[in-house]
């Protein structure tokens, strides 16, 4: 077997794809990763490309928590102490700092997938990227997380159902919410899957490698691990 | 399957097995085998035990098939191309024969240990089986099938470039840990899995394959997020101090790396100096030249008067000459001495305050208890040497360089064998007696302790001695042989426990004694017997030393050493 070597990145092309803007990046990335990501690699890392969108995924998602009944476990929480009017003062504390713990848990996520990805690309792919970029790939991905919860709200306010997700769980709707085999099923979610697809082309142009070498391991990790956990749970 | 390819494999085969019968003359083959077919025989015997129904219940057996198919295939992978024999090579593949007829030649020796392997497990496991025979002929067919993927595992495995190959492994390992997991999972409710693994917050870790408002759905986090809005703390204390505490180290840790990192000094160049000693210390301290170096600077002595170091003394007089001029080691066993008999007059003294006040609680037992305690304390002082023991290298550790003159020396091996031995007993000796007079002055020690102890300590001294050097000259006739380097953990650690068993004898015999004898007696009557009984055992220990220093064959192990 030959000896596997860690390259560097692939070199800039000799002609820059033309730089867009964070807007059109976000909208771009949900018909066009490639390109937002072929720029992404060839230009140096912006900390707005990172920021904006992860706050804008945390803001939908404190958003569509609040749409779909997400203070129904607040309330059940503090419902047992107190006189009314304290409880109002205690489930809106508690309305707030699930807030912020969403928006904190999307920067965690946010840090750590980038984390993977990096991970992925030295020690399997044996190239080297900076890790901003890895974040960057990620952070902009948030595009199709923002549609994905969106659209995961509006499906709730439908059905009646806050777990309603779109993904093959939805045949087994009748089942309870932590059944394994709805579970499992949730794993298949269709804006899950399309933002792997999307990742493993920002891991592909990152590493210069191939799209299947790349989405052998991105899906590797975020769908099959995933379901491997949940079927071992 | 061609016929003439099946001949040879016959042939093969048949001269295998008279290679085999022939080897049976050997008696470790014979002895291999017998206890094979013993095993074999002992099994076929119980073969009705319930023990047997269990190991081919439906769990067990889904397990012993996942194994073997997963065995087989990574088995295959990882092989890259079939093995043949060399002969196979050169006469096989250059024959008329296809692809295919090679395949089943190579495959032919493996359907004939399948066949075997569905006769045992018939023999094994028939009264537990409804169909012996079909399940007999199953368990050969599923072998032959794991044959089958093995070898098409690697043929795969060989075609496939070197970057797939390593990507499919890992592949292979994950999918075989996932099923192994599942399998433990479904069939015996093992969950390798960490229950906090199962929790909505681990989702986070599969962003943006996650639905954010998700996270606000674990209950441990709801609960602790209730809690919080309640007290109105954000930072509740119970989070809060063992989080500063984190961060105040954290933040010492971060600022004396800083503070280290930004250091202007070279590390180069006084690395090369220290790195340069400390390699010329071990290399001395392997060779047994510890205190060369230091020697080199000393002044000349002169010659001893004193008759006790003419002759073999003079090995003596030489030992006391390196000891005089060690005393860093000195000074070191000294300091260590002063602290252990600190902590020592530390707790008599504490003992002794007890008693004082609180004699009602020992009651009729107060001169058991003390005589116990300073028994014990005595026998802390008696385990000094085996620490000194490794404090005062003068003996066969520095000489083992010299061993192949000494044996030319006009002297007897046992009076050569007392003088290397002499040294560091008396320096023990010396350096137990300063912790003793140190404990009898500040401790309080009771005097009529003494008269055994000063026989006592003589006896574990030499013991020790005598075990460590006969361990010295084996390892030194070994270096002039040219055998061996330096002594293996292994060995130390067996040169340690023997260094315990050699008390042993009296230790045990003593017990003995104390056990079957009543009264006032039985206490001096077996420290008398445990003491003569070590002595003599020293003895024994000092007669071998002579002995195996005798045996030292000059002639051979100095021609070894030439060669």
């Amino acid at each position: 077997m030959s000896p596997i070597t860690i390259e560097t990145a692939p070199p800039a092309p000799s002609h820059p794809p033309p730089p867009t803007s964070l807007f059109a990046k976000l909208t771009n990335v949900l018909a066009y990763p490639g390109d937002v990501f072929a720029e992404v690699a060839s230009a140096p890392p912006r900390l707005r490309n990172i920021l904006i969108p992860t706050l804008l995924v945390g803001v939908a998602g404190v958003m569509a928590a609040g749409a779909t009944g997400g203070d129904d476990p607040a309330a059940a929480a503090v419902a047992a102490t107190g006189t009314a009017a304290a409880n109002v003062v205690i489930a809106a504390r508690l309305r707030l700092l699930s807030a912020l713990v969403t928006l904190l848990a999307v920067f965690i996520g946010t840090g750590w997938s980038a984390l993977v990805l990096w991970g992925i690309g030295r020690v399997f792919l044996k190239v080297r990227f900076s890790y901003w970029k890895a974040m960057e790939v990620v952070a902009l991905t948030g595009g199709i997380v923002i549609l994905g919860t969106v659209f995961a709200a509006l499906l709730g306010i439908l059905t009646d159902d806050a777990d309603a997700r779109p993904a093959l769980s939805l045949l087994v709707g009748r089942l309870p919410a932590d059944h394994a085999v709805r579970l499992a099923f949730g794993v298949f979610n269709l804006f899950h899957v399309w933002a792997t697809a999307v990742l493993a082309i920002g891991l592909s142009k990152l590493s210069g490698g191939s799209f299947k070498e790349s989405a052998f391991w991105v899906f590797g990790y975020w769908l099959l691990v995933k379901l491997a956990l949940v079927m071992l749970a | 399957m061609n016929r003439a390819l099946l001949y040879l494999w016959w042939t093969l085969l048949r001269r295998r097995c008279l290679c085999f019968c022939r080897g049976l003359r050997r008696p470790p083959t014979l002895i291999a085998c017998l206890w094979a077919l013993g095993m074999a025989g002992g099994l076929f015997y119980y073969r009705g035990n319930e023990a047997f129904g269990r190991l081919i219940r439906r769990d067990v057996l889904a397990g012993a098939i996942l194994i073997m198919i997963l065995g087989s295939i990574i088995k295959g992978f990882l092989q890259r191309g079939l093995a043949f024999e060399p002969p196979d090579i050169e006469f096989v593949f250059t024959s008329p024969f296809t692809q295919r007829q090679i395949l089943l030649y190579r495959l032919l020796p493996q359907y004939l240990y399948a066949a075997i392997q569905g006769v045992v497990f018939a023999a094994w496991f028939a009264p537990h089986l409804r169909h012996p025979v079909l399940a007999a002929g199953c368990v050969t067919l599923f072998q032959v099938a794991c044959f089958h993927l093995a070898m098409a595992a690697a043929v795969w495995g060989g075609a496939v470039s070197d970057r797939l190959h390593y990507r499919l492994r890992w592949m292979m390992l994950g999918t075989c840990f996932v099923l192994t997991a599942l399998y433990f999972r479904v069939a015996w409710e093992v969950d390798f899995v960490p229950a906090c693994l199962h929790s909505p917050l681990v989702q986070l870790a599969f962003y943006p394959a996650m639905t954010p408002s998700d996270v606000t759905t674990s209950a441990w986090l709801m609960g602790w997020l209730a809690g919080l809005a309640r007290t109105g703390d954000v930072l509740a204390p119970t989070f809060l101090e063992p989080a500063s505490w984190l961060a105040g180290f954290g933040l010492a840790a971060a600022l004396s790396l800083w503070g280290l990192l930004r250091l202007k000094a070279s590390v180069f160049e006084p690395a090369l100096g220290t790195t340069t000693r400390r390699a010329e210390a071990r290399l001395r301290a392997v060779e047994g030249r510890a205190g060369v170096a230091a020697v080199a600077h000393a002044r000349s002595a002169r010659l001893p008067r004193f008759p006790l170091f003419q002759g073999v003394g003079a090995l003596v007089w030489r030992n006391l000459m390196a000891v005089r001029r060690s005393r860093k080691d000195l000074l070191a066993a000294f300091a260590f001495v002063g602290i252990y008999s600190t902590i020592l007059i530390a707790l008599l003294w504490k003992f002794h305050q007890y008693v004082a006040r609180a004699p009602v609680n020992l009651g009729s037992d107060a001169p058991e208890v003390s005589l116990s305690f300073h028994l014990g304390v005595a026998i802390f002082i008696a385990a000094l040497a085996f620490f000194l023991q490794r404090l005062f290298p003068f003996d066969f550790r520095r000489d083992g360089n010299h061993v192949v003159g000494f044996r030319t020396l006009p002297v007897s091996p046992l009076a050569l064998v007392l003088a290397e031995v002499s040294v560091p007993t008396f320096l023990v000796l010396v350096s137990q007696a300063v912790g003793l007079v140190a404990l009898l002055i500040f401790g309080r020690f009771p005097w009529p302790m003494l008269p055994p102890l000063l026989l006592s300590y003589p006896a574990v001294a030499l013991a020790l001695n005598s075990v460590w050097n006969l361990h010295y000259l084996l390892t030194a006739a070994r270096q002039a042989a040219g055998r061996a380097e330096a002594a293996s953990p292994v060995g130390t650690l067996m040169v340690v426990i023997f260094s315990f068993l050699v008390f042993f004898p009296a230790i045990w015999t003593a017990q003995r004694l104390c056990h079957f004898v009543s009264g006032p007696q039985a206490l001096p009557l077996a420290i008398t017997t445990g003491l003569a009984i070590q002595i003599g055992i020293d003895v024994l220990m000092i007669l071998a030393l002579a002995g195996l220093f005798q045996r030292f064959e000059v002639s051979r192990d100095t021609r070894a050493n030439a060669l």
